[in-house]
């Protein structure tokens, strides 16, 4: 029997990140009219902030409290009970309490549905000289460090502030992001990655390759295709460089470690959920077979246990994906399902839909790079409704490349080229038609794309009053000698005197053969 | 009232938008010459809409009789005695039927402040009904609301126009000046010459055309996204320590609320919603808070026709405050007034929610102060009535209006999904059409009203920054043809109610007192006074008889003299394309600078129509190319409401996912067929300016 949540009935929700932030948004008017109780209980000591601008803070561009998602006394005022500071160590789905870890200002809290928002936590890499625990991240040696929370931004905001040299390991979206605000801020920065190009997962080998080369003529250092084997260290215990396979070493005052993340899964396995790369939810988000338990956002992995469901996305053997959109979309979907049922209708939710909004784009200044959905394949290949189109100026820095099937978007890979990519990113999110001829797409970084067509005959040289061109020459054959005389005559030049240059122009020129 | 001999010239203004271009009136034995004045907002300028208003005054089309319907459907020409009798009989008829409120009155933002005082008056007390609203509801009712809930007041420019000349940048958010008040773009030269127009358009509008050669930028968001793109604007003003932080601490409220929503739009996401480059994005917000000194920001009907037009208002004058802008002496915030009287329209009680001064008709402080005047009991005025989608969507239902006036207003083109509007008209028991021309709406008629035009009456009218102006007449009107005010005065009359006069000048009297210690007080301007060419703005009180050109110097006009910051922002709303390869398109509506409105009037002078005769659907090529779609050709145009047949016109100067329909014409091309009833649930606003369309050549060949 699925449960359905009543008028009353306390909602808990663990983790305190942007995903729980959101749906905590979402339901506060049921909170503050007394319907729903609702109990967030957070790891960190502070209320959920915006995770995804922890780059932002951590390179001095923005303060905290730029960070801030809560606002707290609203809803501490509806009624929301905020538990902060106190990981969830384990789950008793049969008595329906959560047991919290030692220290926190209670011990269990009961619920009648669990909303598992936990995330995912930063990969530390295996490498001489770190512990590789992932529970460790906090005793990493001085001056290596995880970027996941402004503890951990306030690391490199101090180098930043001195312009120190930063390494950076792992040359994924959030190394870059990284490395290249650290760059444009002032840092000397070197990134190693251990895969042949950079963005492995969101770029093809030539976007790859064009994408180290930007990098190098910006001042990035970037050292592909490496492996990483010591942190070197100095006496004191301070970060000194990192030691790669070949015997280099690359000192600096600080390592990233931006080698992925991974999600939490622990607490779900604990308590007996299906448990994958995440923890696997069907469509309707449930994570038990009770419709007590939900898992949103980065933790979660949607993922029907029955194979031949047609709602749930093809199995590409991916996990979360890492981003913040789909998280948000669940946790909207999910508040609407609960103030259906509490409002009693038994009108069942039209499903979430399969998410395609994973489009890659790099938060940086200096490079313009966007990608999404499948990147592989060659022009001259075509299998069955699929096609590939392809441009690039390695001189100028810019590619694009277009993967359609069926005339849809179902990838693209775009780089220097900010509107192509922002008009790739909202054909590509919403399956919205493809232009016949893709060049369209291309030409809008183009100086010619703010020359188009006018709408208005050519020959109008004054729109406002609607005066052609010949009766201005005529006023002037007319014999008029000024602009005001011209306006008076033809009322060319009396509504937003915009062509009154172009009168002055006309008169200059056939004015003075006139007379 | 001084009678217009022949050759004599007449100082007045235009009839159409709300620039209210100065312009002064000669009869000539050819006809009316126009010519244009000088004066602040205008600059002696006009457009062709202007030039040419006076060639109405004589077309041989224009209505001269009441026209009665008869029993075979046809109309026939009755005296006035006749028409309102019948009238009178229909109007009491339906109140003894159904009661007060199956009467109701439509009105129109054109109309002068006496005409619109004198109605809103008419509605409550000689009808007795709450059922009177106006198609100001299409226009700047999002504005008005985000006005009143940040600012306490509702002025659409609280500073004059001529503010505009020093500035170096200005915002201008879904406005397309250059085609709707091309005079108005005089005051744009300066911030052109510095660089700084930013305008935010869908299509590269003519207005968008003037950022061009480095005189501003201009931002090409999908439509129905404003919203998302305002948001991530004010978060780069945050984020990046923009903003003006001793300003918030001493004039607003409400930045920790504020904050938590602004977190969430960092100019990355934006980008992915509005197809607007995130560098883009902040370059627009640095150069905004470069200097604040000279900064504006304006929203027009682009941003705020929409569903969520109050909180796209709300989220633009959330910027304005983060910058520091409202209230300073060489900054600010405004909205671009559009129809002629619109701001005077809102105030004198046309509004379903308001009473004379800007009052609302719930308060009871502002209810006693009106009844008062009207010498009534407070209970005698009605409550509230319905917004105009509202309102139009009770015609002929149980419990609706089964009696109505549509005045000044043409909204079986104008009004949302039209076709259920007009199926609404055909439900009711009677309709009355008062217009100078056999409109749309007047086809629907059972009673059609010629009314007199604006070259040929006295009154007021108040423009885009609050600033309150004198119509006057300057030719007699047609032998026979009578104006609202008299119209008013004689139903009144019939009906046994007293207190109204056909007087426009001693409207006006009663309107100021009525305006008296409200909002929009007028209390301290008289006609002798603008007579004299004073430059009047409300509030305008005998203790600050100089009225006030700039509002919030001192203070905001809420309580405690602050500005409200209001966090707004949920999920973002965007159209769902449709399913396969002919796949979704918006579509977005709006002006061509050769017609005003729904093209009663501009659609029958001779040059406009010859430069614009028919509605063109502006489409990308590309798009075009998909459908084989060849300029010119016409297409069928079809939402969740309704299909509309029009000729493409081709152009880059539209998104390729958008398509662009003018809303001033009828018939098949009606742009409001497609268009849903779907409105701002603060503001009562229809969502104009992003509906979901398919496009196609039609099936059977496509001739037309």
């Amino acid at each position: 029997m699925r449960h359905a949540l009543d008028v009353g009935d306390r909602l808990l929700v663990v983790g305190f990140g942007p995903v729980a932030v959101r749906l905590v948004d979402e339901l506060l008017p049921e909170v503050a009219a007394g319907r729903l109780r609702v109990t967030v209980v957070g790891a960190e000591a502070r209320p959920g902030y915006n995770r995804v601008l922890v780059g932002e803070y951590a390179v001095g561009r923005t303060d905290h409290e730029a960070l801030e998602l809560v606002d707290e006394p609203a809803w501490r005022g509806a009624g929301v009970e905020l538990i902060l500071g106190a990981p969830v160590t384990w789950v008793d789905r049969s008595a329906r309490v959560a047991h919290l870890a030692p220290g926190s200002p209670v011990e269990e809290v009961g619920y009648d549905a669990l909303v598992l928002a936990v995330g995912a936590r930063a990969n530390v890499p295996v490498l001489r000289g770190i512990n590789p625990d992932p529970a460790a991240v906090a005793h990493l040696p001085r001056g290596v460090t995880v970027l996941r929370t402004p503890a951990d931004g306030d690391q490199l905001r101090a180098v930043v502030a001195r312009r120190g040299r930063v390494v950076v390991l792992g040359g994924g979206v959030l190394g870059l992001e990284l490395a290249l605000a650290a760059h444009e801020q002032g840092c000397d920065v070197t990134v190693v990655h251990h895969r042949p190009w950079l963005l492995t997962r969101s770029a093809d080998r030539a976007a790859g390759a064009m994408l180290e080369a930007v990098l190098a003529r910006a001042g990035v250092h970037v050292v592909a295709d490496a492996i990483a084997r010591e942190v070197v260290l100095h006496e004191g215990g301070d970060f000194a460089g990192l030691r790669l396979a070949d015997g280099q070493l690359l000192a600096g005052d600080l390592l990233i470690l931006a080698c992925g993340t991974t999600p939490r899964t622990g607490v779900a396995a604990g308590a007996g959920l299906r448990v994958d790369r995440g923890i696997l939810v069907n469509h309707d988000l449930e994570a038990d077979t009770e419709g007590r338990v939900f898992a949103i956002g980065d933790c979660a992995e949607v993922l029907c246990a029955d194979p031949t469901c047609t709602v749930c996305p093809p199995r590409r053997g991916r996990g979360p994906a890492g981003l913040i959109g789909p998280g948000w979309q669940q946790a909207q979907w999910l508040a609407a399902r609960i103030r259906r049922e509490l409002d009693s209708d038994p009108e069942p939710m039209e499903p979430l839909p399969s998410i395609e909004s994973d489009v890659i784009r790099l938060k940086a200044h200096s490079v313009e790079f966007a990608a999404a959905g499948e990147i592989d394949g060659e022009p001259w290949e075509s299998p069955c409704g699929r096609s590939v189109a392809l441009w690039a100026d390695a001189a100028a820095g810019s590619l694009a490349k277009l993967v359609l099937r069926d005339d849809r978007l179902v990838g693209f890979i775009a780089l220097g080229l900010p509107r192509t990519a922002a008009e790739l990113g909202l054909r590509y999110g919403d399956g919205a038609e493809v232009p016949a001829d893709l060049s369209v797409l291309l030409r809008l970084d183009g100086p010619d794309a703010v020359d188009p067509g006018s709408p208005s005959p050519t020959a109008t040289l004054c729109r406002c009053a609607g005066v052609p061109a010949e009766d201005v020459t005529a006023a002037i054959e007319d014999g008029c000698r000024s602009v005001a005389e011209i306006g008076a005559a033809t009322r060319a030049g009396t509504g937003c005197g915009g062509c009154r240059p172009v009168l002055q122009q006309l008169l200059d020129r056939d004015g003075a053969v006139a007379h | 009232m001084s009678e217009t001999t022949a050759r004599e010239a007449t100082a007045t203004h235009c009839p159409y938008c709300a620039l209210q271009c100065a312009m002064t009136l000669t009869t000539t034995p050819d006809g009316v010459r126009v010519e244009g004045r000088e004066f602040p907002t205008n600059r002696g300028g006009l457009c062709r809409k202007g030039w040419t208003a006076a060639e109405l005054l004589d077309r041989p089309d224009r209505l001269g009789t009441p026209l009665l319907r008869t029993e075979d459907g046809t109309f026939e020409p009755v005296g006035w005695d006749v028409a309102l009798t019948r009238w009178v009989r229909e109007l009491r008829a339906a109140r003894a039927t159904h009661g007060a409120d199956a009467v109701g009155v439509f009105g129109g933002a054109s109309l002068t402040n006496e005409k619109a005082y004198a109605l809103g008056k008419f509605v409550r007390l000689g009808l007795g009904s709450s059922r009177v609203d106006y198609n100001g509801r299409f226009c700047m009712s999002s504005a008005a609301a985000a006005g009143n809930r940040s600012f306490g007041v509702d002025r659409g420019l609280p500073f004059p126009v001529t503010d505009l000349d020093d500035a170096h940048t200005v915002l201008l958010l879904g406005s397309n000046v250059a085609d709707t008040m091309p005079p108005f773009v005089q005051h744009l030269a300066e911030a052109r010459a510095a660089g700084g127009l930013l305008v935010v358009d869908p299509r590269r509008s003519a207005t968008a055309d003037l950022t061009a050669d480095g005189q501003g930028t201009h931002l090409q968001p999908l439509p129905g996204t404003d919203l998302a793109l305002l948001q991530g604007l004010a978060h780069v003003v945050l984020a990046e320590g923009l903003a003006d932080h001793e300003y918030l601490a001493a004039r607003t409220t409400g930045l920790a609320q504020l904050r938590p929503a602004l977190n969430q739009w960092w100019p990355e996401r934006v980008e992915a919603v509005t197809g607007v480059p995130a560098h883009r994005i902040r370059e627009v917000a640095r150069r905004l808070a470069s200097d604040p000194r000279g900064t504006y920001v304006l929203t027009g009907r682009g941003v705020e026709q929409h569903a969520d037009g109050t909180d796209t208002a709300t989220a633009a004058i959330n910027l304005a405050l983060l910058l520091g802008l409202p209230g300073g002496e060489r900054s600010g915030y405004g909205t671009l007034t559009g129809q002629g009287n619109g701001q005077g329209a809102r105030e004198h009680g046309l509004k379903a929610d308001q009473l004379p001064g800007y009052r609302s008709i719930s308060d009871p402080a502002d209810r006693a102060a009106v009844a008062a005047v009207w010498g009534v009991a407070p209970e005698t005025i009605p409550g509230p009535g319905l917004p105009a989608v509202e309102l139009l969507a009770s015609l002929g239902r149980p419990g609706g209006v089964r009696c109505l006036w549509v005045n000044g207003s043409n909204i079986v083109v104008s009004a949302p999904d039209v076709a259920a509007v007009a199926a609404g008209l055909e439900r009711l028991d009677f309709l009355v059409v008062s217009d100078f021309f056999f409109s749309e709406t007047a086809a629907h008629a059972d009673l059609v009203l010629p009314v007199r035009q604006w070259a040929e009456e006295e009154g007021t009218m108040t423009n885009l920054e609050g600033r309150v102006l004198r119509r006057r007449r300057a030719v007699a009107p047609p032998p026979g043809l009578v104006g609202e005010l008299e119209i008013i005065a004689e139903l009144a009359r019939r009906l046994g109610v007293e207190g109204f006069t056909d007087d426009p000048r001693e409207v006006f009297v009663e309107l100021a007192a009525a305006s008296a210690g409200g909002r929009a007080d007028y209390s301290a301007i008289t006609w002798d006074r603008l007579d004299a060419g004073e430059a009047l703005h409300w509030p305008c009180r005998p203790s600050a008889p100089e009225g006030s050109p700039r509002l919030f110097l001192e203070r905001f006009a809420h309580p405690d003299g602050r500005a409200r910051l209001v966090p707004v922002g949920g999920p973002t709303r965007r159209p769902a394309p449709g399913p396969g390869p002919a796949g979704g398109l918006v579509l977005t509506t709006g002006r061509w600078l050769e017609h005003y409105q729904s093209g009663t009037q501009t659609r029958r002078v001779g040059s406009l129509a010859a430069a614009r005769p028919e509605a063109r659907l502006q489409v990308h090529p590309a798009t075009a190319a998909a459908r084989s779609i060849a300029d010119g050709d016409v297409v069928e145009v079809t939402s969740a409401v309704g299909s509309a047949l029009v000729r493409a016109e081709l152009s880059t100067a539209v998104r390729p996912d958008t398509v662009f329909l003018p809303m001033h014409f009828g018939g098949e091309a009606t742009a409001n067929l497609l268009v849903e009833a779907r409105t701002d649930p603060v503001s009562g606003m229809p969502d104009f300016k992003a509906t979901a369309v398919t496009l196609r050549r039609p099936v059977a060949g496509g001739s037309a």
